[in-house]
C-alpha cells in the first residue's frame, strides 16, 4: 500500500526536526540512526528483533535501487554492519541527498510493514515516532 | 455467614464457549488451549483476549517461537473481533522468541515477571507454550526444572491476579506433562477430515470448579472468529412434570391446514408433538408441511422451515415462498455438506426464540442426513433423538418429512428407525388402481390419543392437499396392488 503524502510529510518533518535547523549530512545520518532505533524499539516487542532486522535489510535492498550508495553488499547478514554503513554513507554525501535517501528508506520500511500487517496496525505501532516532538536538547524543532 | 470465595466468571466473547464452560472462564484461572496446528488455538486465544481486554483490565500477549508475530498479526486482523484500537491501549504484544532461544528457565521467568509487574495485566496469553517448553527442556536438569518453572509461572500469574491462557501445540492429554497438572482448565481443539468435509471440535477436558458441558462440541471459524455449537443436552427428569406437560399439551391441538386431516388425527396434532410424514418421492410431504406452516401463520403461530431439499423459490408451493419473504415463516436453508446436528439445533433454537415460533418443519430427514458431515452420519439417529428432545423441551410442535422408498413387501416408515422417536406418524403411499397411480395416506400413530385408522385417498390440486373418503372399495392397498372388496365396511377408530 503506497504511503500517503501526509505520512511521507510526517517522516520528512521528523527527520528535519531531529537533524536540526540547517543540518549537515552528519546530522541527518545521526538523526536517521536515532529514528531507526526508536522504530526498532517500538516494533521489537511486538514482532521480535529478528523480524525488525529482516524488514530493515529488505527496506535497504529496495531503497538501494534508487540510492545504490546506501548499502555495501558485503554487509548482508549483519544488521550492525548495515546500520554502520548507512550512517557513514549518509554522512558522506550532500545534506539534501542524505535527507532524501533517509526519507526514502523510512517510507519504504513503512510501506513494507503496511503490506504485511496493514495500515491501521502499522500506524498504531509507529505513529508515536512520527509525531511532532518538543524540542530536543540542543536542537530546534521545525514544523 | 457464607465466607466461601466467590469465583467470578469471565464472559469469553466466543459464541457458545461460555455455555460449554458452564458460564465462562473462572477469573484468575490458569488454562491451557491445546490442539494440532491449524485447529484454531491462536484464533481462540485472540478472540477471548479482544473480548476481555480493556484499558482498566489490560492483556499481555507473549509470542514465543512458532508462528512469526508478523504473520500472526497479518492473519488475525482479518477477523472482525480484531480491534485495532485495543492494540497498545488494552493489549500489549511481547515477543519472547529471542529470550526463549538464548535464556534458561529462570531468565524467561524473570522476563515474564518483569513484564507482568510493569503492566499488571488482567489477562496473560503465552503463544505457543509448547515452543517455550521444547526450547527450555533442551537445557539442563530436564523435567524437574520445567515443572518448577511452570509452578512458579502459575504462582506468579495467580499472585498478580491474572487469568492466563497457555496455547500449546501437540501436548496430548495423556502426556504426563507437568503443565497438565498445574492447569485449572484444559481446552482441546481438534479437526477431523473425512472424505471432502472437515469438522472442527472442541472439548473441555478440565475446568476446575465448573459444571462444564461434556462431549465434543463442533465449531466453525468464519470471518467473525470462532463460533461453538454446544452439544445439546438431553435433560433427565423425574417424569412427573413430563406426564403433566403431556396431559396439558394434549388438550391443545394444532390445526394442520388440510381439511379432514385434523379429524384423522383425532382433532388436530397435539401441541408439542413431533409428527413424521413418511412417503415416497412426490407424494406430497412438502405440500402437507407447507400447509401446516401456513395454517400456523393464519392462527398467529409463527413457524420455521429447515429446508434441505427444494428451495422455496424452486418449489411450486409459492405460498411458502411468500410467507418466508414476508418474514412470517423463518427459513434455515443449507446446502453445505459439513453440518453438525448441534450447529443446526443452535441455529434453529435461536431462530425459535427470536421468532417466538411454535411450529417447526424439517424437510427432509433424507436431505438432512446428506447435509450432515460424513463423520456424524454414524450417529445420525442418536443426534436426531437429541434434536427432537431439545425441540420438544422448547415446547414447539415439529413436523419431519422422510423420503421413503415405496416397497410393497414390508411396511416401513423411515430409513432411520426414527419412527419410534416421533409422537405421531402419517404414512403416504402410491397405489395402482385401474392402471393409474393414486395417492393414499393413513395416520399410523398419535401417541396417547385416539385417531383414525382409515386409509384415505388424496389428491394434490392447486389448492393443496385434498383428502378424499376412505378407500373402502379396495383391500391390499399397502401391497400396492389393491383388489376390489365385495362390500364396503364402516370406518374404525383406534387408539395408539
Amino acid at each position: 500500500m503506497p504511503t500517503t503524502d501526509s505520512h511521507r510529510e510526517a517522516i520528512r518533518r521528523t527527520l528535519e526536526e531531529r537533524a536540526g535547523g540547517a543540518p549537515d549530512a552528519a546530522a541527518v545520518a545521526e538523526a536517521t540512526i536515532d529514528i531507526w532505533h526508536q522504530v526498532a524499539d517500538r516494533l521489537a516487542p511486538v514482532i521480535g528483533m529478528q523480524g525488525v532486522d529482516v524488514l530493515l535489510s529488505h527496506s535497504l535492498h529496495l531503497t538501494s535501487a534508487t540510492f545504490p550508495w546506501l548499502v555495501n553488499p558485503g554487509d548482508r547478514g549483519s544488521n550492525a554492519a548495515q546500520l554502520a554503513t548507512l550512517e557513514a554513507r549518509l554522512a558522506g554525501c550532500k545534506p539534501e541527498a542524505s535527507a532524501e535517501a533517509s526519507c526514502a528508506l523510512f517510507v519504504t520500511f513503512t510501506e513494507l510493514l503496511t503490506t504485511l500487517i496493514g495500515e491501521s496496525l502499522t500506524g498504531r505501532l509507529l505513529s508515536p515516532v512520527w509525531e511532532p516532538q518538543a524540542s530536543a536538547p540542543g536542537r530546534e524543532a521545525q514544523s | 455467614m457464607n465466607d466461601k470465595v466467590a469465583i467470578n466468571l469471565l464472559t469469553t466473547g466466543v459464541p457458545g464457549l461460555d455455555q460449554v464452560l458452564g458460564g465462562g472462564v473462572p477469573e484468575f484461572s490458569f488454562n491451557l488451549i491445546m490442539g494440532p496446528p491449524g485447529s484454531g488455538k491462536t484464533t481462540l486465544a485472540h478472540q477471548i483476549m479482544f473480548a476481555l481486554a480493556t484499558p482498566e483490565r489490560p492483556a499481555l500477549f507473549f509470542t514465543v517461537l512458532g508462528e512469526p508475530p508478523l504473520k500472526m498479526l497479518r492473519y488475525q486482523q482479518q477477523f472482525s473481533f480484531f480491534d485495532f484500537d485495543k492494540v497498545n491501549e488494552s493489549i500489549r504484544f511481547v515477543n519472547l522468541s529471542e529470550d526463549v532461544a538464548t535464556a534458561n528457565y529462570d531468565q524467561i521467568l524473570a522476563r515474564i515477571t518483569q513484564e507482568v509487574e510493569s503492566s499488571s495485566p488482567a489477562l496473560v496469553i503465552v503463544d505457543s507454550f509448547r515452543s517455550a517448553v521444547l526450547e527450555t527442556s533442551r537445557q539442563s536438569r530436564g523435567a524437574f526444572r520445567l515443572q518448577q518453572f511452570i509452578q512458579q509461572l502459575g504462582v506468579l500469574l495467580s499472585g498478580w491476579q491474572t487469568t492466563a491462557f497457555l496455547v500449546g501445540e501437540f501436548l496430548s492429554p495423556s502426556d504426563p506433562n507437568p503443565v497438565l497438572t498445574v492447569a485449572d482448565g484444559l481446552l482441546l481443539l481438534d479437526q477431523k477430515v473425512y472424505r471432502n468435509s472437515m469438522v472442527r471440535q472442541l472439548q473441555v477436558l478440565k475446568m476446575r470448579g465448573q459444571d462444564t458441558r461434556p462431549g465434543m462440541h463442533t465449531f466453525r471459524i468464519t470471518s467473525a472468529g470462532i463460533e461453538i455449537f454446544a452439544a445439546a443436552v438431553v435433560r433427565v427428569d423425574t417424569g412427573e412434570a413430563t406426564m403433566a406437560d403431556v396431559a396439558l399439551s394434549r388438550e391443545v391441538r394444532l390445526t394442520m391446514g388440510v381439511p379432514r386431516l385434523d379429524e384423522m388425527l383425532g382433532g388436530g396434532l397435539p401441541s408439542g408433538y413431533s409428527l413424521l410424514i413418511a412417503g415416497p418421492s412426490g407424494s406430497g410431504k412438502t405440500i402437507l408441511a407447507t400447509a401446516f406452516l401456513a395454517e400456523g401463520v393464519r392462527c398467529g403461530e409463527p413457524g420455521i422451515i429447515v429446508a434441505f431439499e427444494q428451495t422455496p423459490s424452486q418449489s411450486w408451493v409459492r405460498t411458502l415462498d411468500d410467507l418466508v419473504r414476508s418474514g412470517k415463516i423463518g427459513l434455515i436453508n443449507t446446502r453445505t455438506l459439513d453440518l453438525s446436528m448441534d450447529e443446526i439445533v443452535q441455529h434453529l433454537t435461536s431462530l425459535i426464540h427470536k421468532m417466538k415460533a411454535t411450529r417447526v418443519v424439517i424437510d427432509s430427514l433424507s436431505g438432512f442426513e446428506l447435509a450432515v458431515a460424513p463423520a456424524f452420519r454414524e450417529d445420525f439417529r442418536e443426534s436426531l433423538f437429541r434434536m427432537i428432545t431439545v425441540l420438544s423441551g422448547l415446547g414447539v410442535t415439529v413436523l419431519l418429512t422422510s423420503e421413503l422408498e415405496d416397497r410393497y413387501i414390508d411396511l416401513r416408515f423411515s430409513p432411520y428407525g426414527s419412527a419410534f422417536l416421533t409422537d405421531a406418524i402419517i404414512v403416504q403411499r402410491y397405489i395402482e388402481v385401474e392402471s393409474r397411480l393414486k395417492r393414499v395416506m393413513a395416520v399410523v400413530k398419535v401417541r396417547a390419543s385416539v385417531h383414525s385408522t382409515e386409509i384415505r385417498q388424496f389428491e394434490i390440486t392447486d389448492e393443496g392437499v385434498v383428502i378424499g373418503d376412505p378407500v373402502l372399495a379396495y383391500e391390499g392397498l399397502l401391497a400396492g396392488r389393491p383388489t376390489r372388496t365385495p362390500a364396503p365396511e364402516t370406518s374404525e377408530r383406534g387408539k395408539s
